[in-house]
Protein backbone atom coordinates (compact mmCIF):
# COMPACT_ATOMS: atom_id res chain seq x y z
CA UNK A 1 0.00 0.00 0.00
CA UNK A 2 2.79 2.38 0.96
CA UNK A 3 6.42 2.11 -0.04
CA UNK A 4 9.17 4.59 0.78
CA UNK A 5 12.69 4.13 -0.55
CA UNK A 6 15.53 6.32 0.75
CA UNK A 7 13.22 9.32 1.10
CA UNK A 8 14.84 12.59 2.05
CA UNK A 9 13.21 15.95 2.62
CA UNK A 10 14.94 19.20 3.57
CA UNK A 11 13.53 22.59 4.50
CA UNK A 12 15.94 25.46 3.98
CA UNK A 13 18.88 23.14 4.32
CA UNK A 14 17.56 21.50 7.50
CA UNK A 15 16.80 17.81 7.08
CA UNK A 16 13.22 16.89 8.07
CA UNK A 17 13.50 13.29 6.82
CA UNK A 18 16.75 11.45 6.18
CA UNK A 19 16.84 8.37 4.01
CA UNK A 20 13.55 6.84 5.17
CA UNK A 21 12.81 3.39 3.76
CA UNK A 22 9.81 1.41 4.89
CA UNK A 23 6.61 -0.13 3.64
CA UNK A 24 3.06 -0.57 4.91
CA UNK A 25 0.97 -3.48 3.69
CA UNK A 26 -2.62 -3.08 2.54
CA UNK A 27 -4.95 -3.42 5.55
CA UNK A 28 -2.28 -2.64 8.14
CA UNK A 29 -2.71 -0.31 11.12
CA UNK A 30 0.45 1.67 11.76
CA UNK A 31 1.40 4.30 14.30
CA UNK A 32 3.97 6.89 13.42
CA UNK A 33 5.50 8.23 16.58
CA UNK A 34 8.34 10.35 17.81
CA UNK A 35 8.96 13.64 19.62
CA UNK A 36 7.97 17.02 18.19
CA UNK A 37 10.10 17.82 15.15
CA UNK A 38 10.88 14.16 14.52
CA UNK A 39 9.36 14.38 11.01
CA UNK A 40 5.93 12.74 11.55
CA UNK A 41 3.95 15.49 9.83
CA UNK A 42 6.45 15.72 6.97
CA UNK A 43 6.18 11.94 6.54
CA UNK A 44 2.40 12.25 6.20
CA UNK A 45 2.55 15.34 3.98
CA UNK A 46 4.71 13.39 1.57
CA UNK A 47 2.20 10.53 1.60
CA UNK A 48 -0.71 12.72 0.52
CA UNK A 49 1.56 14.59 -1.89
CA UNK A 50 1.27 17.99 -0.28
CA UNK A 51 5.01 18.00 -0.91
CA UNK A 52 7.49 16.08 -2.99
CA UNK A 53 10.66 14.47 -1.60
CA UNK A 54 14.05 15.91 -2.44
CA UNK A 55 15.22 12.41 -3.19
CA UNK A 56 13.95 8.85 -2.95
CA UNK A 57 10.76 7.22 -4.15
CA UNK A 58 7.27 7.08 -2.65
CA UNK A 59 4.54 4.75 -3.88
CA UNK A 60 1.06 4.97 -2.37
CA UNK A 61 -1.75 2.72 -3.58
CA UNK A 62 0.18 1.98 -6.79
CA UNK A 63 0.72 5.69 -7.52
CA UNK A 64 4.36 6.76 -7.74
CA UNK A 65 3.85 10.22 -6.29
CA UNK A 66 6.78 12.06 -7.91
CA UNK A 67 5.62 10.90 -11.33
CA UNK A 68 1.96 11.63 -10.76
CA UNK A 69 0.60 13.87 -13.49
CA UNK A 70 -0.81 17.17 -12.32
CA UNK A 71 -4.37 16.29 -13.28
CA UNK A 72 -4.16 12.92 -11.48
CA UNK A 73 -3.20 14.40 -8.11
CA UNK A 74 -6.82 15.18 -7.22
CA UNK A 75 -7.94 11.67 -8.22
CA UNK A 76 -5.20 10.23 -6.01
CA UNK A 77 -6.22 12.35 -3.02
CA UNK A 78 -9.85 11.33 -3.39
CA UNK A 79 -8.75 7.79 -2.53
CA UNK A 80 -7.35 8.97 0.78
CA UNK A 81 -8.93 10.14 3.97
CA UNK A 82 -6.67 12.64 5.64
CA UNK A 83 -7.14 14.01 9.17
CA UNK A 84 -4.99 17.10 9.42
CA UNK A 85 -3.34 18.20 12.64
CA UNK A 86 -4.82 21.69 12.22
CA UNK A 87 -8.14 20.23 10.98
CA UNK A 88 -8.15 22.27 7.75
CA UNK A 89 -11.88 22.80 7.78
CA UNK A 90 -13.50 25.11 5.25
CA UNK A 91 -14.33 28.09 7.47
CA UNK A 92 -17.07 29.54 5.28
CA UNK A 93 -18.96 26.26 5.11
CA UNK A 94 -21.11 24.52 7.65
CA UNK A 95 -20.20 21.23 9.28
CA UNK A 96 -22.57 19.46 6.88
CA UNK A 97 -21.05 21.17 3.88
CA UNK A 98 -17.52 20.37 5.03
CA UNK A 99 -18.41 16.71 5.08
CA UNK A 100 -20.49 16.59 1.90
CA UNK A 101 -18.00 18.70 -0.05
CA UNK A 102 -15.67 15.75 -0.62
CA UNK A 103 -18.66 13.66 -1.69
CA UNK A 104 -19.79 16.34 -4.13
CA UNK A 105 -16.37 16.06 -5.79
CA UNK A 106 -17.28 12.47 -6.58
CA UNK A 107 -20.55 13.73 -8.08
CA UNK A 108 -22.62 11.55 -5.78
CA UNK A 109 -26.35 12.24 -5.80
CA UNK A 110 -27.42 14.91 -3.32
CA UNK A 111 -29.47 12.50 -1.22
CA UNK A 112 -26.63 10.00 -0.98
CA UNK A 113 -24.29 12.78 0.13
CA UNK A 114 -26.74 13.80 2.86
CA UNK A 115 -27.26 10.21 3.96
CA UNK A 116 -23.57 9.42 4.21
CA UNK A 117 -22.78 12.71 5.92
CA UNK A 118 -25.52 12.17 8.49
CA UNK A 119 -24.31 8.66 9.29
CA UNK A 120 -20.71 9.67 9.79
CA UNK A 121 -21.60 12.81 11.76
CA UNK A 122 -23.85 10.70 13.98
CA UNK A 123 -20.95 8.32 14.48
CA UNK A 124 -18.91 11.33 15.62
CA UNK A 125 -21.73 12.62 17.83
CA UNK A 126 -22.09 15.75 15.75
CA UNK A 127 -25.44 15.23 14.04
CA UNK A 128 -26.94 18.17 15.96
CA UNK A 129 -24.13 20.52 14.78
CA UNK A 130 -24.65 19.97 11.07
CA UNK A 131 -25.56 23.61 10.38
CA UNK A 132 -22.87 25.12 12.61
CA UNK A 133 -19.79 26.79 11.17
CA UNK A 134 -16.33 25.55 12.26
CA UNK A 135 -15.61 28.72 14.23
CA UNK A 136 -18.69 27.99 16.36
CA UNK A 137 -17.28 24.61 17.42
CA UNK A 138 -14.84 23.65 20.16
CA UNK A 139 -11.43 22.29 19.20
CA UNK A 140 -12.57 18.75 19.91
CA UNK A 141 -15.69 19.17 17.79
CA UNK A 142 -13.65 20.60 14.93
CA UNK A 143 -11.34 17.62 15.13
CA UNK A 144 -14.29 15.26 14.96
CA UNK A 145 -15.59 17.09 11.87
CA UNK A 146 -12.16 16.67 10.28
CA UNK A 147 -12.29 12.95 11.10
CA UNK A 148 -15.85 12.68 9.76
CA UNK A 149 -14.71 14.29 6.51
CA UNK A 150 -11.90 11.78 6.17
CA UNK A 151 -14.13 8.79 6.94
CA UNK A 152 -17.11 9.73 4.79
CA UNK A 153 -15.19 8.89 1.62
CA UNK A 154 -14.75 5.31 2.82
CA UNK A 155 -11.15 5.53 1.58
CA UNK A 156 -8.63 2.76 1.02
CA UNK A 157 -6.10 4.61 3.17
CA UNK A 158 -6.55 6.90 6.15
CA UNK A 159 -3.73 9.21 7.18
CA UNK A 160 -4.30 10.89 10.53
CA UNK A 161 -1.96 13.51 11.94
CA UNK A 162 -2.40 13.69 15.73
CA UNK A 163 -6.13 12.93 15.44
CA UNK A 164 -6.58 12.79 19.21
CA UNK A 165 -4.64 15.96 19.94
CA UNK A 166 -7.75 17.95 20.90
CA UNK A 167 -9.90 15.13 22.26
CA UNK A 168 -10.45 14.13 25.88
CA UNK A 169 -9.19 10.62 26.84
CA UNK A 170 -12.61 8.99 26.43
CA UNK A 171 -13.11 10.50 22.97
CA UNK A 172 -9.52 9.55 22.06
CA UNK A 173 -10.12 5.91 22.91
CA UNK A 174 -13.46 5.95 21.09
CA UNK A 175 -11.74 7.37 18.02
CA UNK A 176 -9.00 4.75 18.13
CA UNK A 177 -11.66 2.05 18.45
CA UNK A 178 -13.40 3.51 15.43
CA UNK A 179 -10.17 3.61 13.40
CA UNK A 180 -9.45 0.01 14.44
CA UNK A 181 -12.93 -1.04 13.34
CA UNK A 182 -12.43 0.67 9.97
CA UNK A 183 -9.05 -1.04 9.74
CA UNK A 184 -10.63 -4.47 10.41
CA UNK A 185 -12.87 -3.77 7.41
CA UNK A 186 -9.77 -3.58 5.21
CA UNK A 187 -8.78 0.07 5.26
CA UNK A 188 -5.12 0.85 5.79
CA UNK A 189 -4.63 3.33 8.64
CA UNK A 190 -1.55 5.40 9.48
CA UNK A 191 -1.82 7.48 12.64
CA UNK A 192 0.85 9.99 13.65
CA UNK A 193 0.80 10.51 17.40
CA UNK A 194 3.15 11.12 20.30
CA UNK A 195 0.58 9.78 22.80
CA UNK A 196 2.35 6.68 24.21
CA UNK A 197 -0.61 5.81 26.42
CA UNK A 198 -2.82 5.53 23.39
CA UNK A 199 -0.34 3.29 21.60
CA UNK A 200 -0.08 1.09 24.68
CA UNK A 201 -3.85 0.83 24.98
CA UNK A 202 -4.40 0.08 21.29
CA UNK A 203 -1.19 -1.66 20.33
CA UNK A 204 -0.20 -1.94 16.67
CA UNK A 205 2.88 -1.72 14.49
CA UNK A 206 4.75 1.44 15.41
CA UNK A 207 7.26 3.34 13.28
CA UNK A 208 9.42 5.59 15.43
CA UNK A 209 11.03 8.71 14.01
CA UNK A 210 13.70 10.84 15.62
CA UNK A 211 15.39 13.83 13.99
CA UNK A 212 14.12 12.69 10.60
CA UNK A 213 15.47 9.15 10.90
CA UNK A 214 13.45 5.97 11.22
CA UNK A 215 14.75 4.62 14.51
CA UNK A 216 12.22 1.91 15.26
CA UNK A 217 9.75 -0.44 13.62
CA UNK A 218 8.09 -2.70 16.19
CA UNK A 219 4.80 -3.83 17.71
CA UNK A 220 3.65 -1.39 20.39
CA UNK A 221 5.49 1.64 21.74
CA UNK A 222 9.27 1.73 21.59
CA UNK A 223 10.97 1.15 24.86
CA UNK B 1 -23.76 22.79 -10.89
CA UNK B 2 -24.02 21.12 -7.50
CA UNK B 3 -25.67 22.65 -4.44
CA UNK B 4 -22.16 23.28 -3.07
CA UNK B 5 -21.28 25.23 -6.20
CA UNK B 6 -24.47 27.30 -6.09
CA UNK B 7 -23.92 28.19 -2.42
CA UNK B 8 -20.29 29.04 -3.09
CA UNK B 9 -21.26 31.37 -5.95
CA UNK B 10 -23.84 33.03 -3.69
CA UNK B 11 -21.21 33.50 -0.97
CA UNK B 12 -18.72 34.92 -3.45
CA UNK B 13 -21.27 37.38 -4.84
CA UNK B 14 -21.99 38.60 -1.32
CA UNK B 15 -18.27 38.77 -0.51
CA UNK B 16 -17.51 40.72 -3.68
CA UNK B 17 -19.21 43.67 -1.88
CA UNK B 18 -18.62 47.18 -3.16
CA UNK B 19 -16.26 46.09 -5.93
CA UNK B 20 -18.91 43.68 -7.20
CA UNK B 21 -21.48 46.48 -7.21
CA UNK B 22 -19.06 48.66 -9.20
CA UNK B 23 -18.64 45.85 -11.74
CA UNK B 24 -22.42 45.46 -12.08
CA UNK B 25 -22.91 49.23 -12.46
CA UNK B 26 -20.18 49.40 -15.11
CA UNK B 27 -21.77 46.62 -17.14
CA UNK B 28 -25.21 48.17 -16.67
CA UNK B 29 -24.04 51.53 -17.99
CA UNK B 30 -21.98 49.96 -20.79
CA UNK B 31 -24.78 47.70 -21.97
CA UNK B 32 -27.51 50.35 -21.68
CA UNK B 33 -25.31 52.77 -23.61
CA UNK B 34 -24.54 50.11 -26.22
CA UNK B 35 -28.21 49.15 -26.50
CA UNK B 36 -29.31 52.77 -26.87
CA UNK B 37 -26.62 53.38 -29.45
CA UNK B 38 -27.60 50.36 -31.49
CA UNK B 39 -31.25 51.38 -31.34
CA UNK B 40 -30.32 54.90 -32.48
CA UNK B 41 -28.27 53.43 -35.32
CA UNK B 42 -31.24 51.32 -36.43
CA UNK B 43 -33.50 54.31 -36.31
CA UNK B 44 -31.12 56.51 -38.32
CA UNK B 45 -30.68 53.77 -40.92
CA UNK B 46 -34.39 53.13 -41.21
CA UNK B 47 -35.81 56.61 -40.92
CA UNK B 48 -33.19 58.86 -42.43
CA UNK B 49 -30.71 57.04 -44.61
CA UNK B 50 -33.18 54.80 -46.39
CA UNK B 51 -35.05 57.87 -47.71
CA UNK B 52 -34.12 59.82 -50.80
CA UNK B 53 -32.31 56.98 -52.48
CA UNK B 54 -33.29 58.48 -55.82
CA UNK B 55 -30.66 60.86 -57.09
CA UNK B 56 -32.00 64.33 -56.55
CA UNK B 57 -30.26 67.65 -57.14
CA UNK B 58 -31.38 70.62 -55.14
CA UNK B 59 -30.37 74.11 -56.22
CA UNK B 60 -30.90 76.98 -53.82
CA UNK B 61 -32.14 80.08 -55.65
CA UNK B 62 -31.86 83.64 -54.37
CA UNK B 63 -35.61 84.31 -54.59
CA UNK B 64 -38.78 82.33 -55.35
CA UNK B 65 -38.95 84.11 -58.74
CA UNK B 66 -35.37 83.00 -59.51
CA UNK B 67 -36.41 79.46 -58.62
CA UNK B 68 -39.30 79.50 -61.09
CA UNK B 69 -37.07 80.89 -63.85
CA UNK B 70 -34.39 78.34 -63.13
CA UNK B 71 -36.90 75.50 -63.34
CA UNK B 72 -37.83 76.66 -66.86
CA UNK B 73 -34.16 76.92 -67.85
CA UNK B 74 -33.51 73.38 -66.65
CA UNK B 75 -36.47 72.09 -68.62
CA UNK B 76 -35.14 73.82 -71.71
CA UNK B 77 -31.52 72.72 -71.26
CA UNK B 78 -32.26 69.12 -70.26
CA UNK B 79 -35.46 68.00 -71.91
CA UNK B 80 -36.95 64.95 -70.25
CA UNK B 81 -35.73 65.82 -66.74
CA UNK B 82 -38.29 66.45 -64.06
CA UNK B 83 -37.70 69.79 -62.37
CA UNK B 84 -39.83 71.56 -59.79
CA UNK B 85 -39.61 74.98 -58.13
CA UNK B 86 -40.36 74.96 -54.44
CA UNK B 87 -41.34 78.09 -52.54
CA UNK B 88 -39.96 78.48 -48.96
CA UNK B 89 -43.34 77.54 -47.53
CA UNK B 90 -43.41 74.36 -49.61
CA UNK B 91 -39.85 73.52 -48.55
CA UNK B 92 -40.90 73.91 -44.92
CA UNK B 93 -43.91 71.64 -45.41
CA UNK B 94 -41.94 69.08 -47.38
CA UNK B 95 -39.22 68.85 -44.77
CA UNK B 96 -41.89 68.40 -42.12
CA UNK B 97 -43.34 65.59 -44.21
CA UNK B 98 -39.95 63.91 -44.56
CA UNK B 99 -39.16 64.12 -40.89
CA UNK B 100 -42.46 63.88 -39.01
CA UNK B 101 -40.51 63.46 -35.77
CA UNK B 102 -39.07 66.96 -36.26
CA UNK B 103 -42.19 68.54 -37.74
CA UNK B 104 -43.12 70.33 -34.52
CA UNK B 105 -39.79 72.12 -34.55
CA UNK B 106 -39.74 72.76 -38.30
CA UNK B 107 -43.24 74.22 -38.44
CA UNK B 108 -42.53 76.68 -35.65
CA UNK B 109 -39.67 78.27 -37.62
CA UNK B 110 -40.35 81.37 -39.73
CA UNK B 111 -40.93 80.88 -43.44
CA UNK B 112 -37.94 83.08 -44.32
CA UNK B 113 -35.70 80.53 -42.60
CA UNK B 114 -36.28 78.25 -45.59
CA UNK B 115 -34.87 78.82 -49.08
CA UNK B 116 -36.57 78.72 -52.49
CA UNK B 117 -35.40 75.63 -54.29
CA UNK B 118 -35.34 73.92 -57.59
CA UNK B 119 -35.47 70.18 -57.27
CA UNK B 120 -34.29 68.11 -60.21
CA UNK B 121 -34.67 64.33 -60.46
CA UNK B 122 -31.76 62.98 -62.47
CA UNK B 123 -30.40 59.64 -63.49
CA UNK B 124 -27.12 58.94 -61.66
CA UNK B 125 -25.13 59.13 -64.92
CA UNK B 126 -26.46 62.67 -65.58
CA UNK B 127 -25.94 63.92 -62.07
CA UNK B 128 -22.47 65.41 -62.48
CA UNK B 129 -23.33 67.27 -65.73
CA UNK B 130 -26.57 68.74 -64.41
CA UNK B 131 -24.93 69.72 -61.11
CA UNK B 132 -22.12 71.51 -62.99
CA UNK B 133 -24.64 73.30 -65.18
CA UNK B 134 -26.61 74.44 -62.12
CA UNK B 135 -23.48 75.62 -60.28
CA UNK B 136 -22.61 77.79 -63.25
CA UNK B 137 -25.90 79.76 -62.98
CA UNK B 138 -25.41 83.16 -61.31
CA UNK B 139 -28.84 83.00 -59.62
CA UNK B 140 -27.95 79.74 -57.83
CA UNK B 141 -26.25 80.06 -54.46
CA UNK B 142 -25.74 76.38 -53.70
CA UNK B 143 -26.22 72.97 -55.32
CA UNK B 144 -26.60 69.86 -53.28
CA UNK B 145 -26.88 66.31 -54.44
CA UNK B 146 -28.98 63.92 -52.38
CA UNK B 147 -26.31 61.26 -52.86
CA UNK B 148 -23.58 63.54 -51.55
CA UNK B 149 -25.78 64.61 -48.66
CA UNK B 150 -26.57 61.01 -47.87
CA UNK B 151 -22.91 60.04 -48.05
CA UNK B 152 -21.98 62.83 -45.64
CA UNK B 153 -24.77 61.86 -43.26
CA UNK B 154 -23.76 58.22 -43.40
CA UNK B 155 -20.17 59.21 -42.69
CA UNK B 156 -21.17 61.39 -39.76
CA UNK B 157 -23.44 58.71 -38.32
CA UNK B 158 -20.72 56.08 -38.78
CA UNK B 159 -18.21 58.27 -36.93
CA UNK B 160 -20.61 58.95 -34.10
CA UNK B 161 -21.41 55.27 -33.82
CA UNK B 162 -17.74 54.29 -33.90
CA UNK B 163 -16.98 56.69 -31.06
CA UNK B 164 -20.05 55.50 -29.15
CA UNK B 165 -19.19 51.83 -29.54
CA UNK B 166 -15.56 52.54 -28.61
CA UNK B 167 -16.87 54.07 -25.38
CA UNK B 168 -19.02 50.94 -24.84
CA UNK B 169 -16.02 48.70 -25.46
CA UNK B 170 -13.91 50.78 -23.06
CA UNK B 171 -16.58 50.40 -20.38
CA UNK B 172 -16.74 46.63 -20.95
CA UNK B 173 -12.94 46.46 -20.66
CA UNK B 174 -13.31 48.45 -17.44
CA UNK B 175 -15.84 45.87 -16.25
CA UNK B 176 -13.38 43.08 -17.12
CA UNK B 177 -10.71 44.82 -15.07
CA UNK B 178 -13.03 45.30 -12.08
CA UNK B 179 -14.19 41.66 -12.22
CA UNK B 180 -10.54 40.61 -12.53
CA UNK B 181 -9.75 42.55 -9.36
CA UNK B 182 -12.82 41.19 -7.56
CA UNK B 183 -11.88 37.61 -8.41
CA UNK B 184 -8.23 38.19 -7.54
CA UNK B 185 -9.22 39.59 -4.14
CA UNK B 186 -11.56 36.66 -3.53
CA UNK B 187 -8.84 34.19 -4.50
CA UNK B 188 -6.41 35.90 -2.13
CA UNK B 189 -8.99 35.88 0.66
CA UNK B 190 -9.73 32.20 0.01
CA UNK B 191 -6.12 31.10 -0.48
CA UNK B 192 -6.16 28.85 2.60
CA UNK B 193 -9.49 27.35 1.65
CA UNK B 194 -8.33 26.72 -1.92
CA UNK B 195 -5.25 24.92 -0.58
CA UNK B 196 -7.50 22.78 1.65
CA UNK B 197 -9.83 22.00 -1.24
CA UNK B 198 -6.87 20.77 -3.25
CA UNK B 199 -5.66 18.63 -0.34
CA UNK B 200 -9.02 16.90 -0.06
CA UNK B 201 -9.19 16.10 -3.75
CA UNK B 202 -10.66 19.08 -5.60
CA UNK B 203 -9.62 19.45 -9.22
CA UNK B 204 -8.56 22.80 -10.60
CA UNK B 205 -11.90 22.89 -12.39
CA UNK B 206 -13.83 22.31 -9.13
CA UNK B 207 -12.04 25.31 -7.64
CA UNK B 208 -12.21 27.61 -10.66
CA UNK B 209 -15.83 26.97 -11.65
CA UNK B 210 -17.56 28.99 -8.89
CA UNK B 211 -15.25 31.97 -9.50
CA UNK B 212 -15.95 31.87 -13.24
CA UNK B 213 -19.67 31.64 -12.60
CA UNK B 214 -19.47 34.52 -10.11
CA UNK B 215 -17.70 36.69 -12.69
CA UNK B 216 -20.24 35.73 -15.34
CA UNK B 217 -23.11 36.37 -12.91
CA UNK B 218 -21.85 39.88 -12.13
CA UNK B 219 -21.69 40.61 -15.87
CA UNK B 220 -25.03 38.94 -16.55
CA UNK B 221 -26.74 40.93 -13.82
CA UNK B 222 -25.26 44.17 -15.20
CA UNK B 223 -26.30 43.21 -18.74
CA UNK B 224 -29.84 42.38 -17.62
CA UNK B 225 -30.11 45.73 -15.83
CA UNK B 226 -28.70 47.37 -18.97
CA UNK B 227 -31.42 45.65 -21.02
CA UNK B 228 -34.07 46.97 -18.67
CA UNK B 229 -32.60 50.48 -18.86
CA UNK B 230 -32.52 50.29 -22.66
CA UNK B 231 -36.16 49.23 -22.71
CA UNK B 232 -37.05 52.10 -20.37
CA UNK B 233 -35.11 54.63 -22.45
CA UNK B 234 -36.75 53.34 -25.64
CA UNK B 235 -40.19 53.76 -24.06
CA UNK B 236 -39.38 57.36 -23.18
CA UNK B 237 -37.90 58.06 -26.63
CA UNK B 238 -40.97 56.48 -28.24
CA UNK B 239 -43.12 59.35 -26.97
CA UNK B 240 -41.08 61.89 -28.95
CA UNK B 241 -40.10 59.66 -31.87
CA UNK B 242 -42.85 57.06 -32.39
CA UNK B 243 -40.79 54.99 -34.83
CA UNK B 244 -38.04 54.28 -32.28
CA UNK B 245 -37.99 50.58 -31.42
CA UNK B 246 -35.41 48.32 -29.75
CA UNK B 247 -34.56 45.24 -31.82
CA UNK B 248 -35.82 42.24 -29.77
CA UNK B 249 -32.49 40.43 -29.98
CA UNK B 250 -30.87 43.34 -28.14
CA UNK B 251 -32.58 42.28 -24.92
CA UNK B 252 -30.78 38.92 -25.10
CA UNK B 253 -27.51 40.20 -26.50
CA UNK B 254 -26.81 42.72 -23.75
CA UNK B 255 -26.85 40.20 -20.85
CA UNK B 256 -24.78 37.80 -22.96
CA UNK B 257 -22.21 40.53 -23.67
CA UNK B 258 -22.13 41.39 -19.97
CA UNK B 259 -21.69 37.74 -19.00
CA UNK B 260 -18.84 37.34 -21.52
CA UNK B 261 -17.08 40.44 -20.16
CA UNK B 262 -17.50 39.14 -16.59
CA UNK B 263 -16.26 35.66 -17.54
CA UNK B 264 -13.21 37.10 -19.28
CA UNK B 265 -12.42 39.18 -16.18
CA UNK B 266 -12.78 36.09 -14.00
CA UNK B 267 -10.52 34.02 -16.28
CA UNK B 268 -7.84 36.70 -16.03
CA UNK B 269 -8.38 37.03 -12.27
CA UNK B 270 -7.89 33.29 -11.81
CA UNK B 271 -4.37 33.57 -13.19
CA UNK B 272 -3.42 34.32 -9.58
CA UNK B 273 -4.74 30.95 -8.40
CA UNK B 274 -1.97 29.13 -6.50
CA UNK B 275 -0.88 25.92 -8.14
CA UNK B 276 0.09 22.47 -6.91
CA UNK B 277 3.71 21.81 -5.87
Amino acid sequence: MILLEAVTKNYNGRAALRGISTHVERGEFVYLTGPSGAGKSTFLRLLYRAELPDSGRIIVDDYELARLRHRDVAEFRRRLGVVFQDFKLLRRRTVGENVTFVLSLLALPEKEQQRRAYLVLKQMGLQHRVNAFPDELSGGEQQRVAIARALVLQPDLILADEPTGNLDPDRSHELLELLKTINYQGTTVVVATHDRALIEAHAARTLSLDHGRLVGDAWGPAA
Amino acid sequence: MSRHGIREVRRQLVESGGAGVVAVVLVTVASAWGGALWTARDWVQRELLSRGRASTLVAVARTPADATALRDQVAAAFPGLSAAALAPRTVQEELSGWFPELSTVLLTLEEKSFPALVQVEVAPRQEEAVAAWLRARPDVTMVESSRAWQARLEQAVARLLAVGFAVTAAMLVGCCVVVLLVIRLLVLAHADEIAIMRLIGAHDGDIRRPYLISGAALGLLGGALGSALTAGAALLAHRALPTVAVAPWTYGALPVAGALAGTLGAVLGLASLPSEP
